[in-house]
């Protein structure tokens, strides 16, 4: 059940289009897609040349992989760790077993502090959670501070990326929203002037409000501590200013020890915006008296992580830290941008997360959403191996689907039936190719491309052309070739 | 309306067991966990191989490519550089934290000293002084670990002009050095050379001004955070 009420299009996996169908839309919008490619092509670039300078890249690729592999699979004990170590620092841990649990333990907060209004930090945990929508309901005014996340507040838009939510809009779309919802008719399309609106939009709400949520980069076991990695100085408002913080955090982004930071802070910024390093990094343990917030509570957030644990090939998927990569570098993500996924959570990444997350009971045409280019695998800055992934649960998809009786006659099972009866014989596959390339000829036309097949067939031909059969087979050709060669070769070949 | 929701310790042993079950074949004890943590390949650099000159050079050179402002000094002309500093800023009204050495307070200018200074208080100073734990010449990177001499996080924040003293001494060329240097206990005397931090529970790092990419990639300086950032660099090293 969703609790969420919205006056827009929420991400929901559960509501969500399969994912060919929400893709169209998208191919259809010209300017979506500009802007998707320039924003990736601009982080791409960055990061490939920041990537290039790093000698040691494969090393810190492999070292933070083992840490973040060894972290989930001893979740258990570095999350009673980190409770504790919280806990004595004077934090107040939490725990939220799926999202409506979080969003009410959030609101149960909020009126213990009589909270009529609340300051956010970028956190794509509490768009999993639909929270915004939900606290709206219940009487609470929820303010984005994160630029990104003001230009989709005000313009009531659904994040598309995760590191740079409102990539798919462009400046005068900021504009337009800024000019509409500030009340500034005579706003230019700077983005200096638009930065500098929701500078101005902000500072009074930075100083007054005194509850904030954020979300959490990593915590640490071994400190207790907390981090949040960003770029504009919000964060840091919202972590130092208020009386009381809420840190909405997945289970699994824990990290056995403070040093561990070594790793994940170099990978982390060149692979999600090709810096060297993000602007500011702010780390706090519990409370510090005479410092931030008084009152800090950590809401740890499970909501179906554990069930990927249970999957040793999946649980490598609990291993990302958000950085991005593989969606700037996803052909498929380049030309859908991000909304086409029905996730907050989109592109590679997204494709398997969310249907995980989902128990597999939603978002199963994610996982086909991909080409198995494997660009995904090779940035990814913790080795999450996504196309073995995607294959993985594609197999449980069709798994799922072939129970299902009402799919006994659907034309792609049964085709697929068939051919595993023909491909066990060979006299059988021999006759059925012989047959085959007579009943194909039917659809070849004279240039040699064949342009529309019927039935599944269709689903080839309505976005390309398939090449003609040529006049001889590889086995015709191979058994042609081993005549020409010595008697030795070609009883080989028999 | 809603499901029936479980009390909250009863979520924290619903998660804690679920966790358990799912983890229950690769199960360790704490000394097992200790060395599996142990034997985690750690195959990146460590230590850079930089002389200290060029180390020194390089973080001018990423502090400069953030456009932070930056100047040397001896040890002895601090105080001059400091008052040359706050003079060629145009600005008179400073914040500084409470453990700030008094000499580095330079005459002429109204301090507002942050004995627990009020918010708005803050927010009216135009620059802010402090001191810094260290700093990354990989990555230009100036950390804070927020002790008397470098302030509350909140004084490094709210004004716009932020001067940061840092000593050569302080400036390692990789992460990982710093982060050997939190593992060493907190040094006694800040001259000394070897960096010892200790485990902080507050960090704040900064790697330039201010900024966001929000809009079409554009890079803009000064969102929220200070726009404008100088750094002296005392030459201490010997």
């Amino acid at each position: 059940m969703s609790a969420a009420v919205a006056n827009h299009p929420v991400l929901d996996p559960t509501l969500a289009l399969p994912f060919p169908q929400a893709a169209l839309p998208v191919l259809r919008n010209p300017q979506l897609r500009k802007n998707v490619a320039h924003a990736i092509d601009v982080i791409q670039a960055k990061r490939a040349k920041l990537v290039a300078e790093k000698t040691d890249w494969q090393e810190l690729r492999s070292a933070a992989s083992a840490i973040r592999m060894h972290a989930i699979e001893n979740l258990g004990a570095y999350l009673e760790e980190f409770e504790a170590k919280c806990t004595a620092a004077g934090g107040v841990v939490h725990w939220a077993a799926d999202a409506a649990e979080a969003r009410r333990i959030i609101l149960e907060i909020l009126r213990e502090e009589n909270a009529s209004d609340v300051i956010k930090i970028k956190t794509m945990t509490s768009a999993e959670i639909q929270l915004n929508p939900f606290l709206q309901a219940a009487g609470v005014n929820v303010f984005e501070t994160d630029l990104a996340e003001i230009i989709l507040q005000l313009g009531e838009q659904e994040p598309s990326h995760i590191v740079v939510p409102a990539l798919h809009i462009n400046r005068s779309q900021v504009r337009e929203i800024f000019a509409r919802r500030m009340g500034l008719k005579d706003l230019s399309d700077d983005p200096q002037v638009l930065t500098a609106a929701a500078r101005t939009y902000l500072r009074q709400k930075f100083l007054t409000v005194p509850t904030a949520i954020s979300g959490a980069n990593f915590f640490i076991a071994e400190t207790g501590g907390v981090g949040v990695v960003e770029s504009e100085g919000n964060g840091r408002m919202c972590l130092t200013l208020p009386r009381t913080m809420i840190t909405l955090a997945g289970i699994e982004k824990v990290l056995p020890r403070f040093q561990d930071l070594e790793v994940i802070l170099q990978l982390l910024a060149r692979s999600a915006t090709g810096e060297r390093m993000n602007p500011y990094n702010s780390i706090w343990t519990g409370v510090t008296p005479g410092d931030g917030p008084q009152r800090f509570h950590m809401v740890l957030l499970d909501n179906g992580r554990s069930s990927i644990l249970t999957k040793p090939k999946q649980r490598q998927t609990l291993k990302c830290i958000r950085c991005a990569a593989c969606m700037n570098s996803c052909p498929v993500y380049r030309q859908t941008g991000g909304h086409a996924y029905g996730s907050v959570y989109p592109g590679p990444i997204g494709a398997i997360l969310t249907p995980q997350l989902m128990q597999m009971h939603h978002a199963q045409s994610l996982p086909f959403a991909s080409s198995l280019c494997g660009a995904c695998y090779e940035v990814c800055p913790v080795k999450i191996n996504i196309p073995e992934v995607l294959l993985e649960l594609r197999a449980q998809v069709v798994n799922q689907e072939r129970r299902d009786l009402a799919r006994f006659f659907d034309p792609m099972y049964l085709g697929l039936r068939i051919a595993s009866l023909l491909f066990a014989w060979a006299w059988l596959f021999h006759t059925s190719q012989f047959m085959g390339r007579i009943g194909i000829r039917l659809f070849t036309r004279k240039d040699g491309w064949i342009h529309s097949l019927p039935s599944v067939g269709g689903k080839w031909t309505q976005t390309r052309d398939l090449r003609g059969f040529p006049k001889q087979t590889f086995h015709g050709w191979w058994a042609a070739r081993s005549r020409q060669s010595s008697p030795v070769s070609s009883k080989e070949a028999k | 309306m809603s499901a029936p929701v479980s009390a909250p310790a009863q979520s924290r042993q619903l998660v804690l067991d679920r966790i358990g079950a799912a983890t229950q074949s690769v199960r360790k004890d704490a000394s097992q966990l200790a060395d599996a943590y142990r034997a985690l390949p750690r195959a990146y650099i460590r230590r850079g191989a930089l002389s200290a000159a060029v180390r020194i050079e390089l973080m001018i050179e990423r502090l400069r490519e953030y456009d932070a402002e930056v100047v040397e000094c001896t040890p002895a002309a601090l105080p001059a550089t400091i008052a040359a500093q706050l003079a060629a800023s145009g600005k008179r009204t400073f914040a500084a934290p409470e453990g700030l050495p008094a000499e580095w307070l330079a005459d002429g200018f109204t301090w507002k000293i942050d004995r627990g200074l009020a918010t708005t208080e803050i927010e009216e100073a135009e620059g802010v002084v402090t001191a810094a734990s260290c700093g990354v010449a990989d990555s230009g990177t100036i950390v804070l670990h927020h002790s008397p001499a470098e302030g509350r996080r909140v004084l490094t924040l709210l004004p716009d002009w932020h001067l940061c003293i840092l000593r050569a001494s302080q400036v390692v060329q990789t992460l990982p050095e710093y982060f050997d240097g939190c593992q060493q206990p907190p040094a006694l005397h800040p001259s000394d050379q070897d960096l010892s931090l200790g485990t902080p529970a507050l960090v704040t790092t900064i790697s330039g001004p201010s900024a966001t990419a929000d809009i079409e990639m554009t890079r803009i300086k000064g969102v929220h955070g200070p726009r404008f950032l100088h750094v002296i660099l005392v030459r201490d090293e010997v």
